[in-house]
């Protein structure tokens, strides 16, 4: 079931529109293998969200992850990235 | 505006549906279980995060001219880091000298004094 993570991905159109969206000027445009990167880190980003709220929930002997253990972790986790 | 704004939420939709499956599996590894509302807290992270990259990113792409020859910019600084190491040795060795010359001119006064003396 731990290899289970590694079939979900972002979908490359998914992430090239949301990159298209975000820039300023017109003509930018985005690489596909630019793309593929961004999906990975976006994947490694939600993974390291949700892992890091799990020790979270861990560390307060919590079954659930509940959106407060999310909220406690999500400062550094932005300043991480 | 509505079009865009109808884009944005299918956009939403779509990395709320990954997200939804990431955390899923990583919850199951964990043993645990996750409440919707911090899946949907993440997905909405992850949406405002890549809109971050996407700005950094395209601040990037505009300084190409500078980013592109990284190497090239190396081995010129390497280059005048040893130009520079030179030179320092070289004045180090000129000072040297300037500090024998007072030195050894030092001596021959004080021995011309003597003389006179």
């Amino acid at each position: 079931m731990a290899n289970a993570g590694n079939e979900v991905a972002f979908k490359k159109e998914t992430v090239s529109k949301l990159l298209t969206r975000s820039f300023k000027e017109d003509k930018t445009k985005v690489s596909s293998d630019a793309v593929i990167l961004v999906a990975e880190l976006l994947k490694v980003f939600v993974e390291e969200a949700t892992r890091r709220a799990v020790k979270q929930a861990d560390s307060e002997d919590c079954d659930t992850i509940d959106i407060e253990h999310f909220e406690k972790i999500l400062p550094q986790l932005l300043l991480d990235f | 505006m509505d079009e865009d704004e109808a884009q944005k939420q299918r956009l939403k939709a779509a990395v709320h549906y990954t997200v939804g499956r990431l955390c899923q599996d990583i919850a199951a590894d964990c043993e645990k279980q996750i409440t919707k509302q911090t899946i949907a807290a993440i997905a909405e992270t992850a949406f405002r995060q890549c809109d971050i990259f996407a700005k950094d990113l395209e601040a990037f792409a505009s300084e190409k001219h500078c980013t592109l020859s990284i190497p090239s910019q190396y081995n010129y600084i390497q280059q005048k880091s040893e130009e520079l190491a030179l030179n320092n040795q070289e004045l180090k060795e000129k000072r040297k000298k300037n500090a024998a010359k007072r030195k050894s001119k030092d001596m021959e006064a004080e021995e011309e004094n003597e003389l006179e003396d």
